[in-house]
């Protein structure tokens, strides 16, 4: 098992009990059901293993029913393994059977509310361990001892986990309590010696083992501090490294006229704008330049004045592909178009007229997703709360914190204008408590609004996904393939009802928002506005460049963001930010079934399957495994400790999917 | 799955004393326990000292075909360094110690256990891997992780209202068991005979 290269050890906790044991335990036993966990930490090469089948044979040559059996992924996982269980165990059953490790075997034994007996014993494993891929392991002895002995681990290389030096056993090298195993000692000298550090490991004072370290109390704090963080609000999500501080503090600047504005007609969810200028046109800032072409789309305006020099496709950030754009030289006057008005007040305006303002302006979600706003404000059922989301749970971006501070008026404007539209009783604006500074400004501000309220949630990633974010504020949850309206909510970003306000105050259409230039690979990082169809490129060279060129550049955060390998892209209404950060040099392995991505999947799905089935193209398996109601937050990518692309396996099982249909 | 805890100042104080450092920091398995806030600040006061050739901050050091990648572009500044402060549990350590073979790798963490030995912990419950599961005749809670002294045939006698006099935050696991074979209705199972744990079966099964 030391051999350099093997890495991929199967790590499989359990292995059912012999047969004199299982006749033993049956014995006096009848009409069962078996539950048998998958397995874990080995690699992923087939979804059915064999124990339960065998286990079900043995049974019935004892004469036993058995009244069913279930296998499952990640037996211990509780949460899900609750929902799995439920109803499931059919009438008639008097005694559960488990096939799995000693955690499995506990968890359902809590759950079933039947006698549950084990069909398998745990197996045992030197020390604890990373990822279980590795030959070395580590014992967890909560006093390092590597930093004296060369990085070569006393407590597990040694046989009798000696801290002070050889026990004098050793010949020719080997370990007087196994002949196959170098004296861990031995090999301790050896490398000291080479790094010239005997004297200093000679001067050492005598070591001592202090076994109370690892203490109950201590743990036991410890893992209830890891799981409240873990069901936070919803199940699942991760903590990434937060690096706002790079531009978090830093005030908005209008970012300089573009020269060049180009602008997609596709810059949304839904069918893309048809161009209604052509080359040679004269525009002006706020004109209507592309018009909606079906119920789901939205019309796109000039953010500039001057002259129209192409209408063409140009290559689309977020698609990777080429989509009819409008490309305007900007004559720098910034004339306004005489459509843009301020409207009466919302207080004066029906909802119809105000849905009407939205969809004239061609708002659209502006966290990311692009969703015609228009078409959400007119749910069909009835509303009872519109949700603000103000979380920004992605690390690095800090251009809604900024609209929260510089825009708090207007973003309560929009929303009781949103809350009139849907005839919603309540707003809650939501933002995650990494923004104080924030929190205390919306709450200030709302502190006379008696139908809003500020909710602060717990940091946690993918907080902002609509879906999660209507957990963690209504603990509701929305049905498979449901929106929010299923559950009487209306989830809007603070970025989106800014521009509600604007278009309603000012006449202003959306042709300009906020977006983060940041990452520690950019020189300058700043929070800016900026007009729609201003090149990446200039934003980027306006904050300095980046720091050296083994970068990579995504439009968005580094979770969800798009990775740019072309500059020469433009801004767009969804484009929250634009990052620079280091890269990442890694390549995919095998699957160990470490079942981290299914312990952090906030729909509560199993991506590990994705990537298996996205392999062997079994897009109806992907189907049947729900993969249509992944959200792509990526959670499962940041954490499998295979590095497997897991999020592009899963958009292209989705893409394959939708042309099964 | 491990959690790990920053040594004391002093302790690292003395590793990293007049020397050049290359740090590496494993945020790990994510779930585990990793004192990212104390590394940001170590790192911050080696660079004002002008002791930082460089660092990385990454995951799954232990892996290490791709640690090897991750590094390869940070050699310069390792080799400029005179010691390599590796921030992981002791995995992570050693598999950098192994690599850097020539170069004095030091641990700046201590790692503890965390219940529950698999992927998706930490677990309110906790397996030994004795490799003779009791929980047939215990109703599903495990004696050797739920009894502080791991007692496989009933209570020592010496729980106070419930608790453990070992540790009187405990519930005396042997009281839970009660309970549940009463609940289950299975209070017979207490009649089998004596369990005799034999520690030699870990090995044994393993193999």
């Amino acid at each position: 098992m030391d051999k350099e290269g093997e890495q991929l050890e199967n790590y499989t906790k359990y292995k059912l009990k012999s047969n004199d044991e299982l006749a033993e335990l049956l014995a006096d036993k009848d009409n069962l059901f078996i539950v048998a966990c998958n397995k874990c930490f080995k690699e992923f090469e087939t979804v059915d293993e064999p124990e339960c089948s065998e286990l079900e044979k043995f049974a019935a040559e004892q004469g036993k029913t058995v009244t069913g059996s279930i296998r499952v992924d990640f037996l211990c996982n509780k949460t899900l393994t609750e929902k799995k269980l439920q109803d499931i165990i059919p009438e008639g059953t008097e005694n559960v059977i488990v096939i799995s490790c000693g955690l499995g075997i506990q968890t359902v034994a809590d759950l079933a509310g039947k006698p549950v007996y084990a069909a398998s014993n745990s197996l045992n494993y030197t020390g604890h361990h990373g990822m279980a891929l590795t030959k070395k392991s580590c014992d967890a002895c909560a006093q390092c001892y590597l930093n004296i002995t060369g990085g070569i681990c006393p407590i597990v290389d040694c046989s009798k986990s000696l801290v002070n030096g050889q026990c004098g056993g050793a010949k020719d090298g080997k370990c007087e309590v196994d002949g196959n195993k170098d004296c861990a000692w031995e090999k301790i000298y050896k490398r000291l010696e080479k790094q010239g550090r005997l004297e200093e490991f000679l001067n050492q004072p005598v070591q001592l083992r202090d076994y109370s370290k690892v203490n109950v109390n201590v743990i036991r704090n410890y893992v209830n501090a890891v799981r409240e963080e873990r069901f936070a609000g919803y199940y699942g999500g991760v903590h990434p490294s937060e690096r706002k501080e790079l531009s978090e503090h830093i005030a908005l600047e209008r970012f300089p006229e573009p020269k060049t504005a180009v602008i997609s007609m596709s810059q949304h969810l839904g069918a893309p704008a048809n161009p209604v200028v052509q080359v040679g046109d004269t525009v002006k800032v706020g004109q209507k330049i592309g018009e909606a072409s079906a119920f789901i789309s939205a019309p796109v305006h000039s953010s500039v004045s001057g002259t129209v020099v192409a209408v063409e496709p140009r290559l689309h950030a977020t698609r990777g592909s080429e989509v009819m754009a409008v490309v305007i030289e900007s004559d720098g006057k910034n004339t306004l178009h005489e459509s843009v008005k301020p409207h009466k007040g919302y207080e004066e305006l029906t909802p119809d007229e105000i849905i009407e303002i939205v969809r004239e302006a061609g708002i659209v979600g502006m966290g990311g997703a692009g969703f015609p706003t228009a078409v959400k404000l007119k749910p069909n059922k009835p509303i009872e709360a519109v949700i603000l989301n103000g979380c920004e749970c992605e690390p690095l971006l800090t251009a809604d914190h900024r609209v929260l501070l510089e825009f708090a008026d207007d973003i309560i404007y929009g929303l009781k204008a949103v809350l009139k539209t849907v005839d919603a009783q309540k707003g809650i604006i939501v933002i995650e408590d990494n923004k104080p500074d924030a929190i205390a400004l919306m709450e200030e501000k709302v502190a006379d609004c008696e139908n809003i309220e500020v909710v602060t949630a717990r940091t946690k990633y993918p907080q902002g996904a609509e879906k999660t974010l209507i957990k963690r504020v209504t603990g509701r949850t929305v049905p498979r393939g449901g929106l929010p309206a299923d559950v009487g909510v209306v989830v809007s970003n603070i970025s989106t009802v800014k521009a509600i306000s604007d278009a309603i105050q000012t006449g202003m259409p959306l042709i300009e928002r906020v977006a983060t230039v940041t990452g520690e690979k950019i020189k300058k990082p700043g929070n800016y506005i900026v007009k729609i169809g201003t090149s990446v490129k200039d934003m980027i060279d306006y904050c300095g460049g980046t720091t050296d060129d083994d970068v990579q550049i995504k439009m968005g955060g580094p979770m969800m963001g798009f990775e740019l390998t072309d500059l020469d892209v433009p801004m767009m209404k969804g484009s929250n930010g634009i990052i620079a950060v280091d890269t990442d040099q890694t390549q995919p392995m095998e699957c160990i079934k470490c079942g981290r991505c299914v312990d952090v999947c906030p729909m509560e799905l199993s991506p590990l399957y994705f990537a298996k089935y996205a392999d062997e193209q079994n897009w109806q398996g992907m189907k049947d495994m729900n993969v249509m109601d992944c959200v792509e937050c990526r959670s499962c990518e940041f954490i499998c400790s295979s590095k497997i692309p897991l999020v592009s396996k899963i958009k292209a099982g989705k893409n394959a999917i939708r042309e099964m249909k | 799955m491990l959690i790990t805890e920053l040594k004391s100042k002093e302790i690292i104080a003395s590793l990293v004393d007049g020397k050049k450092v290359f740090m590496i920091n494993c945020q790990g398995c994510k779930e585990v326990r990793f004192p990212e806030k104390e590394s940001v600040e170590l790192r911050k006061e080696l660079a004002a000292d002008g002791k930082l050739t460089g660092f990385i901050t990454t995951d799954y050091i232990c892996n290490p075909e791709n640690m090897k990648l991750r590094l390869q572009k940070h050699m310069s500044e390792i080799e400029a360094a005179d010691v390599v402060l590796v921030l992981s549990c002791g995995v992570g350590v050693q598999t950098i110690a192994e690599y850097l073979e020539d170069k004095p790798v030091y641990a700046a963490c201590d790692t503890y256990p965390l219940p529950g030995f698999q992927g998706v912990t930490p677990l309110e419950y906790d397996c030994d891997q004795c490799g003779e599961c009791y929980l047939n005749l215990t109703g599903g809670i495990c004696p050797i992780t739920a009894c502080s002294k791991s007692l496989v045939n009933g209570q020592c006698g010496g729980c106070k209202d419930g608790k453990c006099e070992v540790d009187s935050e405990m519930e005396c696991g042997w009281e839970r068991i009660y309970r549940r074979l009463a609940q289950i209705g299975r209070l017979d199972v207490l009649k089998c005979p004596t369990q005799i744990r034999n520690f030699a079966t870990d090995d044994e099964v393993s193999k």
